[in-house]
This record gives C-alpha cells, structure tokens and sequence, in this order.
C-alpha cells in the first residue's frame, strides 16, 4: 500500500518531489543516500568490481536533480522499487552531488528545468528526428552518458515503448539499428560522461548562499515586483528562505518556504507567496554573487517569470525600464537597503521620491525634451548599476513575447488543467539610423499593451477558431478553451486552434502593434519534471 | 453485382449442404450456424473498448453478437479464417492472439506469446493460411534482465490452428525489425509488410523481395524514401493486399518545395499469384489512413480519414471526396461495393460507393480506437 501510496504522489506531483523535501524535517539528510542505493537498488543492480565505477548502469550516467528524479520514480513504476520519501531525497541528493552537472554542462538547457514554457529549441539534425521528434533537446542535452550506457538507453526505448519505430520519421528508415549504432556513439561524444567540467567543478569551493538577497523579477497578472530575499541556513544545502517586498502596483509581496540546493549550485525553493504556491528554480553564480533563473506557480507552472537576485545590496532592475523624451513618469528601482540620492543620468531628472522602502525606491522622473536618445547608468547613493535606463524618442517596434506559443484546452471537468499562455510587449526604438530592425534598434524594455486576438491563416478563419479556441485579458494572459468534443465545430472537432496575439502599444498619439503565433493545442496527458 | 452474389451464395450453400447430408450431421446447415446464414455470407468484424468482438450482418446492418475478449484491449487486430468461421483477435496490448467461433462466441484457439521475462508484442501481424490450417504472428520479443533490456530478433511464429486454448508455436523463422501487417498468399507465403514488401515461405523461412521500398532503388536525389504504413484492411475482398505509401519526387533540387510533388502510392500484391504492381496512385491531398480496391474496376480506390474519398489510380485522379461527420481510421467493402467506414469513435459510417453519401450507420456500445474492420465470408 505504502508503495501505491508513494507512486500516486509522484505520478501526480512529479515535478515537486525536489521541492517536496522541504517538508520533510532537516534531521532527515542524516539518510545516506549511497547507503540507501546499497541497500534498495542492488537487488537488481551489481557491483562491478571497478572502483570508478562501482555500480552496474547507475555509476556511468550523470543527471541534474530532475533527471535523477525521474529515474527514481521510473524504478518505482516499472521495477518495483520501494523507497520512503525520505530515502527517495536522500538518493537524488547524493547522485545529483556525486554524478551531477556542473554549471556549464546545464547553461543551455535551463529552461526545461525552470519549467519555462514555448521554448524554440535549434536541435543538430542527427537527433532532430531521431531523438527531438519526441522529445526536448533537453532532455538528453542534460544526461551525460558512457557509450555503453547510450546504448542501453536505446534498448530502454525498444523495450518500454516498442512502437517506437514504427513512428512517422522512424519507419522510413531502419531505426534500430541507426539508433544504436549512430545516434549513441553521438550522443557519447556530445554529452560525454567524462567530461572535464564536472570533474573540475566537483573540485570548486561551493558558493555560500547563506544571507540577504536584492530581487527582482516578474510574474503574470501582478507584474514587475522587487523584494529581500533571505537565506537561513537550516542544515548543509537547505535554508529557510523570506521573500518580502513589492509589486509595482505597490501591492505587498511576502512568502516564506525552504530552499534546497543540489550539485552545490541548483537552487530549489518552494514558497507560499502571498498564499499563492510557488517555486523557485535557480542557479547560482560559480563565485555566488547571484541566483537567476525563474519562479512559478506550482499548480500552473506556464504562470511565472524571470527571477534575478544579486547578493547583498544591488540595483537589479528598474521600472519602467524606459523614458520618452520630455516625459514624466513614475519609476520604480528594485535593490535591497538602497541609500543616497537617485541618479537616473544625463537629461533625466528626479523630480520627488515617491517613497523608499528596504526592497526599492519609488521616484517621479522626467526627461528633457532634449534628453540625448540612449542608455543611462542608474545610481542610488554609492550602488550603480550599468545601462539600466533607456531615453528615447518614440517607439519604432513591438515584438510580442514569446513568439511562438503554445496553450492547451483543458479543464471541463476533466482531469487534466487549461495550459494558459502569457505575453509581454517588448518594445525598441529605432536607434540612430532611424530604422527599426536594425542592429543599432534601442531596446526599451516591457510596455503595457492592450492585448487582442486574430486569426493566424485562412484555416483558423474557415474554422472559426477565434470564437472557440480561446480569450486574452488585459494582463496580456491567455485561457483556451474547454477540453472534449464541441458539437458547434467542424466534425465536432476540440477546441484547439491556430490564433495570433496582438498587442497595440500607446506611444503618445501613436499606436504600435506586435504580433505572435498562439497554438492552442490538445492536453498533455503527461507531466515529466523534464519534459 | 449483388443478384451474382446471391446465385453464388445459393450455389455455395448447396455445396456445404452436400456436405453436411453426406456427414450426416445435420438436415439444415443453418442449424449448425446457430442462426447465422452461411453460402458465403458477409459478416463485418470488428473490435470495440472494453473488449468485445462485434458479428455484424452486411444485410441488416445489426450487431449479430458480441464475444468478450480477455484481456486489456490491444490494437483490435482482427483476421477471420477462410471459412469465416472463426475470428482471430489481437488482445492483451499487442501480445495475446484469440480465436472465436462467430457463430456462438466460443473460444477455440489461444495463445500467450509472452513468457516469463520476455515480452512479445505483434504490432498487428496476424494472418492465417488459404487453407485455415496454420496463423502467424510475427513476434517482436524484448527480454528483461536484471538491470537491462535485451532488444531479441523478430521472428515469423507459425501455429496450428488446431492447437487449442494453450497454443505454442510450432516453428519459427527470423525477420527483419519494423513488420505490421501481412497476409497469406495461394503461394503458400506470407507477405510480410515491412520496411520493405517481402513474402516468406512458413514451411523453411526462406524469405524474397515482393516490392522494394524504404530500399528502393530510385534516385535519392529525384525520390524521397517512402512511408509507408499500414494497420487496417487491405483488400481481402478482392484478393489482393494493399502497401500504401508517400513520397515527394524533387523536380528541383532536393528540399525544394516549390516544384516538389506529393504523391501516394501503393504496393499490391495479388493474393492468388503474388504478382506485384509498385505505382504512385493520386497526388497527396489530404490524409488518408488505409486505401481498398473497387471490386468493379481494379483502377478505383477508395480511401478513409477525416474524409471517405474516390480515385482513379489509372487517370491518377481524385474523383469525389465526402466530408465524414468525425475522423475515421478504416475502411472495407462488401462485394455488393456498399463501404463501411470505422475506426476511433463507436459507430460505423455506411456509404454509396457511386455518391459516396451516407446511407446509414451502425452503433457500437464502446469506441473501436484503431480496430479492424474485416470481412468473414461465413461458408
């Protein structure tokens, strides 16, 4: 039953399993999770004997947090594996600390960690079809393998999903054998299992996390916030983590959680945020001067943003980001315990500050009408911060991002959710030359922007897609539509469809409008830590 | 077409009535049909969620009976022998075969391809010889190790269709990898539909080329590799045994679109000679998940997705195309040409094979997914 039990919660909340550990009390890293691999996965796995390599499969592939994760849960799914909570922490802590990735080795692939949605991803086309026609280029992108186990891997598939060569993009080609005589060696050479990255970064001092943090970030239907996060120590790799500050709104944000953090640099944290569930994804700099990465909604991990903090007192993000010429306008700079005056630069004055509080600084500015176009340090007392405020003389472009989207019908009594969208309108200048699209274009940041829908091509429009796939609000957030059979439709077809957003932005007695490609698309029936 | 049929049927009838006097079992051989009409008679087969294999009368459209099949739903695969007597039915997600008697529902063969730590799955092979004396499968088995997978040799398993309820196979030959469907020719081979077509000879396993296509021989730089597909009917009503397949050929360079055709195409095989046509039959319009032959006129196909659709393959031209009411998967035809159209949802669309008009429908108490559909010419 126990077994049932611990299966149910992972199939459902698969992703939280890392920051499920919170919950657990700190005493509970006394398990030791090489002790447990010992104990729970050698009655199927042996011991080979090597020393480099003590344990058969498990001791030559490397694995972020999630992957090991998944691995774990697959073991519990398929083979019978039992562990407790506990253990099942203690394993992925030791393996991602012990066989992890380091720091280089998971740059380009953050975002499938971060959960960061509508990702276009530039795959090698030795996997495009091979490997990515299923999967994200992340998912493998962020293993590291011997040849050996590659190949294992290519048996993994063959057992476990037999029709996969019977596929389109499969079937036209002897898969099998191109998998595992090809694909794998590839694989081995581009996610090499040794790799001098993670042996010289296993060798690094791990940067100290411990204290007070200045934030700044975005989320979805609140907007730019700032705020102080603190980081207390609780046991080795965990903290107990505050976030107080605010929204531009001047709204409160407050929450409180724990973080865990793996490989010495992977930050988990899961917070109740202003009685909302969020979770943190982060990554620490290599010298520990900053945390970046992205915090979402656990529920609806599509609904989240950006998260950048920079240790200590900082200046890290400014908003509006962006003065026209000749206006005024209210400005708000994030960054812990800023004193002194407020500098905006040349042409740009600080008419009155609003208000100062310990996470930003409220201020009432205004460029000269002669203010040079370009970009402005920003400075508060001794703190600076470099090309932090844009002065320009009017909006030339409005890219709508992201640019290609993806939501899911859902809900409709159904099991599975809506997978809402969101946008943000990202405006530039023209730069010099007076022509926007080109290299010298000034980007001004994020604007408001009123936010629309049209048809994407003449299919949507036949099908009438804008009445059934969907609505945006004002905060530039997306809701497809119900999920199941719709009689109204074309052969009673779902209501999925091809849409653009549109964003029309105010800039004096101009509007500016961008566009972006929406699919709404059927549900995904599983969720994967990584997808 | 249909007064021949009916003489043929009443001819045929004579013949197994002959029979049944000279046993000396019974005066009525529809006695022994339990009720059902035999001279060759047309039962459409097909399998729905949870399980069941549904008889249903060509004549009157109405679900005869319904025979519970064990285990979990698999892919519906369904093969009738010659006789028509017995419905063979894929099960148990790809890995059990089960034979029913259409007249009463009784299971009389069975078989558990998988065994102890090896899985075997037949992604819909399943075909029974001309004489109704031996089926194949063709096994994909995968062996689970303690820590690993062992990815096994396919292989074509012959078995006695008189092997009972715990049937073994009673020979094995190795095939290649990525076989769907096949099929029993008057040969005495089995096509085997692959990557590319072959037939082996069951007897010794010995194996030729029927129609070469993921190994074609046209030029890369001219033709695409073809796709080539197939799950559903095939053609049994006219014999004869359907690869279809797409492909672009490049009038400019490789990879460009403008001036590049779409094509389908197809293998056929005759079932009695084994002989082979490979041509593009219609260019790529629209989707369509499995093509049958007019039996009129070999040079008309009709084809099935999210529309029911005609072509002359001779004119290389799509001659009518009918918006279906949802997407289907599959299609087969009665030799009066009347088309049933299944697949994914629970019922069967009925159409006219001259306006391609729906002209009636037939409910299923659970959806087909990617059933069969077949025909049993119950003797």
């Amino acid at each position: 039953m126990n077994n049932n039990k611990s299966k149910h919660a992972l199939l459902s909340v698969s992703a939280l399993a890392l920051i499920g550990a919170m919950l657990t009390p700190a005493v509970s890293w006394a398990t030791d999770g090489e002790t447990v691999i010992q104990e729970k996965c050698l009655s199927c796995h042996t011991r080979t004997g090597n020393p480099d390599a003590p344990y058969s499969r498990i001791s030559e592939q490397r694995k972020t947090p999630e992957g090991w994760q998944m691995t774990l849960h697959r073991m519990q799914l398929r083979n019978g594996l039992v562990l407790s909570s506990e253990e099942t922490q203690a394993v992925i802590r030791y393996l991602s600390d012990e066989q992890g990735l380091a720091p280089s080795e998971t740059a380009p692939f953050r975002y499938v960690l971060e959960q960061k949605p509508n990702i276009v991803e530039d795959v090698d086309p030795a996997y495009a079809e091979m490997c990515s026609r299923c999967h994200s280029n992340a998912r493998f992108g962020l293993q590291r393998r011997t040849e050996g186990e590659w190949k294992e891997l290519v048996n993994t598939h063959m057992a476990i999903h037999p029709t996969t060569e019977l596929h389109a993009l499969a079937r036209d080609r002897r898969w099998y054998d191109i998998a595992l005589n090809e694909t794998a060696p590839k694989l081995a050479m581009d996610y090499a299992f040794n790799d001098a990255a993670w042996k010289k970064w296993q060798t690094m001092a791990r940067p100290a996390l411990q204290g007070s943090w200045s934030v700044s970030g975005f989320m979805p239907g609140k907007g730019d916030y700032s705020a102080i996060l603190t980081a207390v120590k609780i046991a080795d790799d965990k903290y107990s983590v505050t976030m107080i500050g605010h929204y531009s709104d001047g709204s409160e944000l407050r929450g409180n959680g724990t973080a865990n953090v793996f490989s010495g640099y992977e930050w988990r944290a899961g917070l109740m945020l202003d009685g909302v569930s969020v979770r943190q994804v982060l990554a620490a700099s290599e010298d520990g001067s900053s945390l970046t990465g992205r915090m979402y909604q656990s529920a609806h991990d599509e609904i989240g943003g950006d998260l950048n903090a920079v240790s200590g007192n900082a200046i890290v993000g400014l908003s509006p980001s962006a003065l026209k010429q000749g206006e005024t306008s209210r400005v708000t700079i994030s960054g812990a315990y800023l004193k002194g005056s407020v500098n905006l630069g040349a042409g740009v004055k600080v008419l009155k500050v609003l208000s100062r509080d310990a996470d930003r600084i409220v201020v009432e500015a205004k460029a000269s009408a002669s203010a040079a176009v370009g970009m402005r340090d920003v400075s508060v007392g001794g703190t600076k911060a470099k090309a932090l405020l844009a002065v320009y003389d009017s909006v030339a472009t409005i890219q709508v991002s992201p640019p290609q989207s993806l939501a899911r019908i859902g809900g409709n009594g159904g099991k599975i959710p809506k997978v809402q969208s969101t946008y943000r309108a990202l405006a530039f200048s023209a730069g010099a030359d007076g022509k926007p699209g080109t290299d010298d274009d000034m980007r001004l940041g994020y604007m408001p922007a009123s936010w629309s829908l049209k048809p994407q091509n003449e299919v949507a429009e036949e099908d009438r897609d804008l009445e059934f796939a969907g609505t945006i609000d004002s905060n530039g957030i997306f809701t497809p539509g119900d999920t199941g059979l719709n009689p109204q439709r074309k052969m009673s077809t779902n209501n999925v469809g091809m849409l653009k957003v549109v964003a029309s932005v105010k800039d004096g007695n101009n509007t500016i409008e961008g566009e972006s490609d929406l699919l709404v698309a059927v549900p995904s029936y599983i969720k994967r830590a990584i997808q | 077409m249909k007064f021949t049929h009916k003489i043929k049927a009443a001819a045929l009838i004579g013949a197994v009535s002959t029979v049944a006097l000279m046993s000396g079992c019974s005066m009525n051989p529809s006695a022994s049909l339990n009720g059902m009409k035999g001279g060759g008679h047309e039962y459409l087969l097909t399998v729905s969620r949870p399980n069941q294999l549904h008889v249903i009368d060509t004549e009157t459209n109405e679900v005869v009976r319904s025979c519970d099949v064990p285990g979990i739903f698999g892919q519906g695969t369904v093969e009738p022998s010659p006789d028509g007597r017995i419905a063979y039915v894929g099960t148990n997600k790809w890995e059990d075969v089960a034979g029913f008697d259409i007249t009463n529902c009784d299971m009389v063969f069975f078989t558990k391809q998988s065994d102890n730590n090896v899985t075997v799955k037949s992604f819909v092979s399943l075909a029974v010889s001309r004489d109704g004396k031996e089926l194949y499968t063709i096994q994909n088995p995968t062996r689970k190790l303690s820590d690993r997978y062992e990815v096994m040799q396919p292989q074509l398993a012959v078995y006695d269709t008189s092997a009972g309820l715990d049937a073994k196979p009673v020979r094995t030959f190795p095939v290649d990898r990525q076989i769907t469907k096949i099929m029993a020719m008057d040969t005495g081979e089995v096509i085997l539909g692959g990557n590319d077509l072959q037939a082996i000879n069951p007897q010794n396993g010995e194996i030729r080329i029927l129609s070469k296509l993921q190994n074609w021989d046209r030029a890369g730089d001219k033709w695409v590799q073809p796709d080539a597909f197939a799950m559903h009917s095939l053609g049994e009503h006219v014999d004869e045994f359907i690869m279809p397949y797409f492909t672009i050929k490049w009038n400019g360079d490789p990879g460009d679109m403008e001036k590049a055709e779409f094509w389908w195409g197809m293998s056929r095989v005759d079932l009695k000679t084994g002989e082979v046509e490979q041509t593009e039959t219609v260019p790529f319009e629209f989707i369509v998940f499995n093509f049958i032959t007019d039996p009129a006129d070999s040079n008309i196909l009709y084809g099935a997705f999210n529309t029911l659709s005609k072509h002359d393959i001779r004119e290389k031209k799509t001659l009518a195309v009918h918006n279906m009411d949802h997407t289907y998967y599959n299609l087969n035809m009665t030799h009066d040409r009347t088309i049933y159209v299944g697949g994914t949802s629970s019922d069967i669309s009925i159409h006219d094979p001259e306006t391609l008009e729906k002209i009636g429908s037939i409910q299923l108490p659970g959806d087909m997914s990617t059933s069969a559909m077949r025909i049993a010419y119950l003797k």
